[in-house]
């Protein structure tokens, strides 16, 4: 496999173009042929009177169904003294209700062609499944009893305590993980958006009690979307949504506070996690990125197309095709409700860990300073637009799509109008977005490898170093 | 081509009642074979306008020479460093301005290239995958950087993680006797370092020609027309001698077979255990496949139940017939049920294999319910299903399929053969397959926290 990330298919991408000098193309490759619109599917928009969001795409022919469920309120949300308590929630949500127990509700979404899948995020708690369209009837039934009527049994609870804190003992032997624990204290400090796991601690000192009551807080209708996405008619699925969910009250207590905006200002410093024994060393260049309703969100991502999200970036082609430091470079804009990020990534061997940073500053900077030729501008612009194509074709793609931009404050038509935005970017709607996001200067340096690995390669630069917050 | 009538009345009300079965979903496809041994297969899908090709050649990890392990995955990186025609970069700047995606993969029976765009970027991607089955621009300075970069790829995804994929890599390397199936895919950094570009011309000639090769196309495509277009662009590509197919049978093995390797960077200690399974498509395939899910498939499975749940001796269980590398359908000569049980520091490795032979156990006695093989069988159809739901996947499938049988039925009848399977029949499998002189295992604990302590147990 020539890029780990891409497994999922094309979710995220990398592949190419000789940023400096393209190769001619050859003389008898056939043109592309003409191309055909691409419509994003068209979604039905209701709401129940308990105050439930309904999104419903109906798309008849393969016989399956996605749903997925926000919920607002996610890390953010989080007490002060339960930071990442959002996980073991999502952890535990479907570990029993009034009806059902954990086994029980694991074997009817089996015999309905799915799992349940619940995970946290910074703004939401997210549960989805995909099944059989023949089984919708009986598994939207569950989905709604975990929704309403949880119940967080205390030997579920204790049991998935010691699993969480045992995994995450485990995590914490990824480079990844550490790296991304750190950009998000780098980026985020003290504001509610450094949550984005648990600690030993929190986990702990955790109990039923405080799962039932944000359970109580934050699961209500008016606080939550339903989509549905798969081979159903509309009406039909509204009526299963209503008879599933009608009776559902929210509480008369006022809802999880937004997050304020967070604009990070990070420190341009070298932020070192030690890791003794690491054979290299994981780099993230990480600074404020625009949110995902800005008008330069859509330039912000042809820029990054072109710098790094691509095999045929300019980063791309430098430090791997070119120098071979890395099998996985990446640069990536990530949004939530309150803020975003704008990261570079890369896993390097440890010798070349200082040539590695020397080339993603230079990459950067020349964003800021050079703007791109025509046909990295056409290039980056199309790859976005197909891009988009591709992963309409999913249906659980569509639900977590639909689901994003609702936790972001966005109308589902957004979905097609994205591709619309990217197609009509110009060259100097990405200068603008690179001279506001790209600048190295901008980024804080995080690196987890050996200690003395990444301070002997970092020292040239003369960047003070940190230990991680 | 035929679809089930309820898939356009939304069945809720129909299928109710329906158990696991009785529901057909088959794309119109079709099959052609060019002369020079090419095979074609095109699906349809009109949903969005966009396709997805899988072009797979009968080369595999299996087949890669002896002191050359990790060339076939090698090779894989100098089919993107471009042709005498197309110098490296066209093909991937052709995909990304097509607005579409490519990559590649490695197993042990294949090698697949998969590439997905909007329809207007049929012609030059076909033209470009024809390109590369002629010939390759086999420079040295390719080669040395492609090697860094699968250095770099088995640094991050093996030496560099807790645990190394040794449920993966080392397993079968204990359980088979062969070379094989039993030596280190991703390769030895001496068997990777020592690979020449002579190497690589040679196993291209071997192997990547047309008539060792399937073709899949699928998406918003009209069948004539895309078996024009290939016709145009592949027909001229010489067939060459069928590449030798050495035996890969193993020795029965007779008895159990233990180890306990360190890992310096895992944090908690994991088993993995594999069991030599029956030849691919023989009598007892789908049996071995449902057994697998039964055993594996999420926490309704009996070995999450019985080890994280109600024993609470491991924090999470994986595994299944040809995992991690592959389905249970897609493979092709000797391979393992594989379980891959991570377990908390405070747990013996005789308690979590306790707990698991009990579930065995169970199964070989009294075997599945009914009503708990329909379930697992209704997820296994589902999952199927789901891969033939986006044209890249869909084309995988099919192309592999071909590769194996010749024909891509069983893509489009194994969600329904599934139903077949009987209670007796996982226990009978289960009795005769999953017993200790069947098996291998590997216990990976956590390696003291000194230095030099130990070897690393890493898999390079």
């Amino acid at each position: 496999m020539r890029f780990v990330k891409i497994i999922a298919i094309v979710a995220l991408c990398a592949s190419c173009a000789l940023a400096q000098k393209p190769a001619p193309l050859p003389k008898d490759l056939p043109p592309y042929g003409p191309e055909k619109p691409v419509e994003a599917p068209p979604v039905k928009i209701a709401k129940l009177d308990n105050g439930l969001t309904v999104w419903l795409v109906s798309e008849p022919g393969f016989p399956k169904v996605s749903c997925t469920v926000a919920i607002r309120g996610g890390y953010a949300a989080d007490p002060g003294d339960r930071p990442g308590i959002s996980e073991l929630l999502s952890n535990t949500i479907d570990q029993g209700t009034k009806l059902r127990n954990a086994r029980k509700i694991a074997e009817e979404f089996q015999g309905a062609g799915g799992d349940l899948s619940a995970s946290a995020g910074r703004d939401e708690i997210q549960v989805s499944t995909t099944i059989l369209a023949s089984k919708v009837e009986p598994a939207i039934a569950v989905l709604a009893d975990i929704l309403q009527n949880a119940s967080f049994p205390d030997d579920e609870v204790s049991l998935a305590k010691k699993n969480l804190a045992d995994s995450l003992q485990q995590r914490e032997a990824d480079p990844s993980f550490l790296a991304s624990r750190a950009v998000a204290s780098v980026l985020f400090g003290r504001s509610p958006y450094h949550v984005i796991a648990p600690t030993q601690e929190s986990i702990a000192a955790s109990t039923p009690a405080d799962l039932r009551k944000i359970y109580a807080q934050r699961f209500r209708p008016d606080q939550t979307v339903f989509i549905a996405v798969g081979d159903f008619r509309n009406e039909k699925m509204f009526e299963l949504v209503k008879t599933n969910f009608g009776s559902w009250k929210a509480p008369a207590e006022s809802p999880v506070a937004d997050t304020a905006r967070i604009n990070p200002e990070p420190a341009h410093a070298l932020f070192l996690v030690e890791r003794p024994g690491s054979v290299q060393t994981t780099i993230e260049l990480a600074a404020a990125g625009p949110l995902r309703s800005a008008p330069d969100y859509e330039s912000a991502m042809v820029a990054n197309a072109i710098y790094g999200g691509t095999f045929g970036s300019r980063l791309v082609l430098n430090i791997r095709e070119d120098k071979g430091y890395t099998y996985s470079p990446y640069a990536e804009l990530n949004t939530y409700r309150a803020a975003g990020d704008f990261v570079t990534r890369a896993d390097v061997r440890n010798e070349v860990t200082g040539a590695t940073y020397n080339e993603m500053s230079y990459e950067l900077n020349r964003m800021v300073t050079s703007s791109p030729t025509a046909d990295e501008l056409t290039q980056a612009k199309r790859f976005l637009v197909g891009i988009e194509a591709i992963r309409l074709q999913s249906r659980s793609a569509v639900a977590e799509g639909l689901s994003d931009l609702w936790v972001k404050g966005l109308p589902p038509e957004e979905i097609g109008i994205y591709g619309k935005k990217i197609a009509a970017t110009t060259s100097d709607d990405v200068d603008a977005a690179a001279k506001k996001y790209f600048p190295a200067s901008r980024a804080a340096i995080v690196a987890v490898g050996e200690g003395k690995v990444v301070r002997e390669a970092l020292a040239p630069f003369g960047i003070p170093i940190q230990p991680a917050p | 081509m035929k679809r089930a009538i309820c898939l356009f009345v939304l069945c809720t009300a129909l299928c109710l009642a329906c158990s696991a079965g009785a529901q057909e979903w088959k794309p119109p496809t079709s099959m052609k074979k060019l002369p020079n041994g090419l095979t074609v297969v095109v699906s349809e899908d009109h949903s969005a306008p966009t396709f997805g090709i899988c072009i797979s050649y009968g080369i595999g990890f299996r087949l890669e020479p002896e002191g050359r392990t990790g060339f076939a995955h090698l090779f894989e990186h100098m089919m993107f460093e471009g042709t005498p025609n197309s110098p490296k970069g066209v093909f991937d700047r052709v995909i990304e301005s097509g607005g579409g995606a490519n990559n590649g993969d490695t197993r042990y029976d294949f090698t697949e290239y998969i590439e997905t765009a909007p329809t207007s970027a049929l012609d030059p991607l076909l033209w470009l995958e024809a390109d590369r089955m002629k010939t390759l621009d086999f420079s040295n300075k390719n080669l040395e950087n492609q090697r860094n970069v699968v250095e770099e790829e088995v640094r991050v995804n093996v030496m560099n993680q807790p645990y190394g994929f040794f449920f993966a890599i080392d397993l079968p390397g204990k359980a088979f006797d062969t070379y094989p199936n039993a030596h280190n895919f991703y390769g030895d950094f001496k068997d990777l370092d020592a690979a020449k570009i002579e190497d690589v011309q040679k196993f291209y000639e071997q192997y990547y020609s047309p008539n060792n090769a399937v073709l899949a196309i699928v998406g918003d495509v009209n069948p004539a027309e895309v078996y024009e277009k290939v016709e145009k662009y592949f027909a001229g590509i010489p067939s060459r001698p069928a590449p030798p197919r050495p035996t890969m049978e193993e020795k029965p093995q007779t008895a159990e077979r233990r180890e306990t390797e360190t890992d310096k960077l895992a944090k908690v200690p994991a088993l993995a255990i594999g069991y030599r399974m029956p030849p691919p498509r023989s009598s007892s395939s789908l049996a071995a496949a449902v057994t697998g899910e039964l055993l594996h498939n999420g926490q309704a499975s009996r070995l999450y139940q019985a080890l994280v749940k109600e024993k609470q001796v491991a924090l999470s269980v994986d595994g299944g017939v040809n995992w991690p590398l592959g389905n249970p359908f897609e493979y092709n000569g000797p391979t393992l049920m594989a379980s891959f049980i991570v377990y908390p520091p405070n747990v013996t490795e005789e308690q979590v294999l306790a707990a698991y032979d009990a579930a065995i156990n169970e199964l070989a006695t009294t075997g599945p319910s009914q009503q708990d093989l329909d379930r697992v069988v209704t997820k296994m159809r589902s999952d199927l299903y789901g891969q033939l739901e986006i044209p890249i996947t869909r084309a995988s499938a099919l192309s592999h399929a071909v590769l194996f049988t010749g024909s891509f039925e069983s893509v489009f009848n194994t969600p329904d053969e599934l139903t077949k399977v009987t209670p007796d029949q996982v226990r009978d499998f289960t009795a005769k397959y999953l017993v200790s002189t069947n098996r291998t295992m590997i216990n990976r604990v956590p390696a003291p926290a000194r230095p030099d302590a130990g070897k690393s147990g890493g898999a390079q």
